[in-house]
């Protein structure tokens, strides 16, 4: 045999000793427990012990005999269906539009309709509380108050929620639309029309997708804090808040937040029963799916889609800016709140990096493990993710206010890190499942057999192909650690800050100049990532010669 | 052993519904050509696969170059420690790296220095007739031209084995002609042992000195070929 031929190498590993890939994924479980579940697991035991440490199901006993309990439960629910009702029937029909119809611009409708999903729904909702309030801007213009009664309402509660979170609608249905192989719809029209085969063969093989983006808002709605807080809706987020932040009533706090894990727990079981595999799954169809033509709808069509897009976003950021009123008010509010603007920055930040080396070792492992228990593992991450703000904001303090290095992270900014990380990491997780998903298995076989190592082959051909993944990921998680208000609120240490904590503790006494103008830096926050995002994934893949004419 | 370069002894594995590869013994002799060759579905990728290190097998042996590679639920040495080179049926061309950088990733897997490596490159990439898009990403490739790159990928780490999973089966027909002539040609200068999976009879025995056919997880036919690029 030739010398230079490559032979077998000598390759000697004890079987019980762990391979890097184990110990590096087994690691990052570890973190994921400790930081995302405990806290979670701690509630319920909590609140199923008394001050001196005896079982007692007292807090529960309360919730089944109190009939503000139930009114709580029945508010919480019916504010969290009635918004997925309303977001789906906006949303759903914007993302038909935008994957099968020829619009003119939709490259820029799409991106302007996404934006309400960018705004932290608290600040639409001061924003329309702005514009609608006995002495908000609607009320100065026309010289009458119409709208204050619908102002602090549940009907109110119902839209702002519902126009914040429609993209989540649109964006599944628009990809569920896509992934619809054209040769099923062709099939049927060589027996039927086009309106008789968009309702009997495309409808109902995207419905499933779009059950689950309904049931995912029904989740945001339910666990939304700062909407319900402003617009002064009672429901379990806003008393769970009141009876540890006011009356420091750690039992009844976990108790309250007892409903709404079940709650979630369940909706969280049946996303993952309608959606199963397609849970991370984002293949598009091999062939193009039929289009859809407007025709004389043409008209309706567009002005449905300028009054989702005024309602949502260019009213809200004009009350916003009209409100603020001059330049000079923006560097005035820059010295009052100048700390907690640096404070979200970096700790958002900070926390999205971190976010974002966890979460990458996750979804590595869920995209690509064929074990049987991942679906246990997507069934915690839904539950995570469906864990009120305050809930798990009560969860971290029982968990870290204790003596000690705890302590020590607990009165320290760290608290609010681990805070973002562990209610945000959960979605980096699936959004880097499903880019590593993407890639084909072969390429990290090939360079497995090429003499790769694992930590090599992880860093050189499996990051490199999620670069756009983990890029989105991070601004993802940015994006919802800057807008977070719920757990932070309750966990930011005496003296810090974060800009919504700022918001929200200005609204009540605090002319609302200034807070508007707080309100729309935080959107300029999320906006300017954003856009360099878009600028870096274009010229990367123009690089590389993926992109399409 | 006796002369046998790869051999399976009673290889079977099954992925949850009955065996894939059931019961499969193989020899094959240093510097042949043996196509696997069979309908989908019958176990000749799985077989290749698990030569490669790729899969582990439920039952049975296999060894390479005297040396006992895999047995029962344990691969003993990993791929990357065989000396193998596989081109994939998707050809698996890592679209961050150019051609280029795709071959130099198996040189610096193998710990061998920067100026050795270019050499070795551009010698790879000269016998396939490569040298020409070496900077190009696969993305900016034609199929042909994609096909080149991932056999130059496969032959540069200098492997002593050489595996081939239906790597032409995107290419139209003259193409596909064309390539598996040069393919023969690089063989017989390289002298390597190789296993090429097809489903197409006319492709294997253009090929392979020897058609092993496959069906239903175990070989039914194992002659030589009647038309192999050495007669």
């Amino acid at each position: 045999m030739d010398p230079a031929i490559r032979q077998p190498k000598r390759f000697h590993r004890l079987a019980i000793l762990p391979t890097p890939r184990s110990t590096v994924i087994g690691g990052a479980f570890i973190l994921f427990i400790g930081l995302c579940v405990v806290p979670v697991i701690y509630m319920f035991i909590v609140s199923l012990i008394t001050a001196d440490s005896t079982l007692t199901f007292d807090n529960y006993r309360r919730l089944l005999v109190e009939s503000r309990q139930r009114d709580l439960l029945l508010n919480s629910t019916l504010l969290g269906a009635c918004s997925a009702l309303l977001a789906t029937l906006l949303g759903s029909p914007l993302g038909l539009l935008l994957a099968r119809a020829r619009l003119p611009a939709k490259q820029v409708l799409r991106i302007a309709l996404i934006i309400p999903l960018i705004i932290p729904p608290y600040v639409l909702a001061l924003a329309w509380i702005l514009f609608t309030s006995s002495t908000g801007l609607l009320a100065r213009i026309i010289g009458r108050d119409l709208f204050s009664g619908w102002t602090y309402s549940f009907a109110g509660a119902v839209v702002v929620l519902s126009l914040a979170y429609y993209p989540l609608s649109m964006l599944a249905t628009e990809a569920a639309s896509r992934r619809v192989d054209g040769h099923l719809e062709e099939g049927a029209l060589l027996v039927t029309n086009t309106r008789r085969v968009l309702w009997r063969i495309t409808v109902p093989l995207i419905t499933p997708i779009v059950a689950a983006a309904a049931l995912t808002t029904f989740v945001l709605g339910l666990s939304e804090f700062g909407v319900p807080s402003l617009m002064r809706v009672r429901v379990y987020t806003t008393e769970v808040f009141t009876a540890f932040a006011a009356l420091y009533d750690f039992g009844t706090a976990t108790a309250l937040a007892v409903p709404l894990l079940a709650v979630t727990f369940i909706v969280a079981v049946t996303i993952k029963l309608i959606i199963g595999e397609r849970f991370i799954s984002d293949r598009r169809s091999v062939y193009p799916a039929l289009p859809v033509t407007l025709d004389r709808y043409r008209i309706f069509v567009f002005a449905g889609t300028i009054l989702v897009l005024t309602a949502s976003v260019v009213l809200p950021l004009m009350t916003l800016a009209y409100e603020a009123g001059n330049f000079q008010r923006f560097t005035s509010t820059l010295e009052g709140s100048g700390a907690a603007i640096i404070n979200s920055l970096s700790l958002a930040a900070i926390a999205a990096t971190l976010i974002i080396v966890l979460a990458t070792f996750l979804g590595y492992w869920r995209g690509r493990t064929k074990r049987r228990w991942r679906g246990l593992f997507d069934l915690v991450l839904l539950v995570i993710f469906a864990v009120p703000s305050t809930v798990l904001g009560v969860g971290l303090i029982g968990l870290w206010n204790r003596p000690g290095l705890f302590g020590k992270i607990y009165t320290s900014q760290v608290i609010i890190i681990i805070a973002y990380i562990a209610r945000f990491v959960t979605v980096a997780a699936l959004i880097l499942a499903a880019s590593v998903r993407q890639i084909p298995e072969s390429l990290e076989e090939a360079a497995e057999v090429a003499g790769g190592s694992w930590p090599r082959t992880f860093a050189q051909i499996v990051i490199p192909n999620i670069v756009p993944g983990v890029a989105a990921a991070w601004l993802v998680s940015f994006i919802l650690a800057v807008g977070e208000l719920g757990t932070t609120i309750l966990v930011a240490p005496a003296g810090e800050s974060t800009l919504p904590v700022r918001i929200y503790t200005l609204i009540a006494n605090t002319p609302s100049s200034e807070v508007a103008a707080l309100a729309l830096m935080e959107v300029g926050i999320v906006l300017i990532p954003l856009a360099m995002l878009a600028i870096l994934t274009r010229s990367g893949l123009e690089r590389r010669g993926e992109r399409g004419g | 052993m006796g002369d046998s370069f790869i051999r399976l002894v009673e290889v079977t594995k099954g992925f949850g519904n009955g065996p894939v590869v059931d019961r499969v013994s193989l020899d094959v002799t240093e510097g042949e050509v043996v196509a696997l060759l069979g309908p989908s579905g019958c176990g000749k990728t799985t077989t290749l696969r698990l030569i490669a290190g790729l899969e582990t097998p439920d039952e049975g042996e296999i060894w390479i170059a005297g040396e006992r590679v895999a047995t029962i639920g344990n691969n003993l040495l990993p791929p990357r420690a065989r000396g193998i080179g596989f081109v994939f049926q998707d050809l698996a061309l890592w679209p961050h790296m150019t051609v280029e950088g795709n071959l130099n990733f198996v040189l610096a897997s193998a710990r061998m220095k920067r100026p050795e490596r270019q050499v070795r490159i551009d010698e790879v990439l000269r016998l396939v007739h490569a040298l020409s898009f070496a900077k190009r990403y696969p993305a900016q490739l034609s199929g042909g031209e994609q096909q080149r790159a991932a056999i130059a990928r496969a032959i540069v780490g200098r492997p002593q084995l050489l595996l081939l999973d239906e790597p032409m089966s995107s290419l139209d027909s003259d193409l596909k002609a064309s390539l598996l002539h040069e393919l023969a040609t690089l063989q017989k200068r390289l002298q390597l042992t190789t296993v090429y999976v097809t489903h197409n009879r006319q492709e294997a025995e253009a090929l392979a000195h020897r058609v092993v056919s496959m069906n239903g997880g175990r070989i039914e036919r194992d002659v030589k070929a009647e038309f192999s690029s050495e007669q």
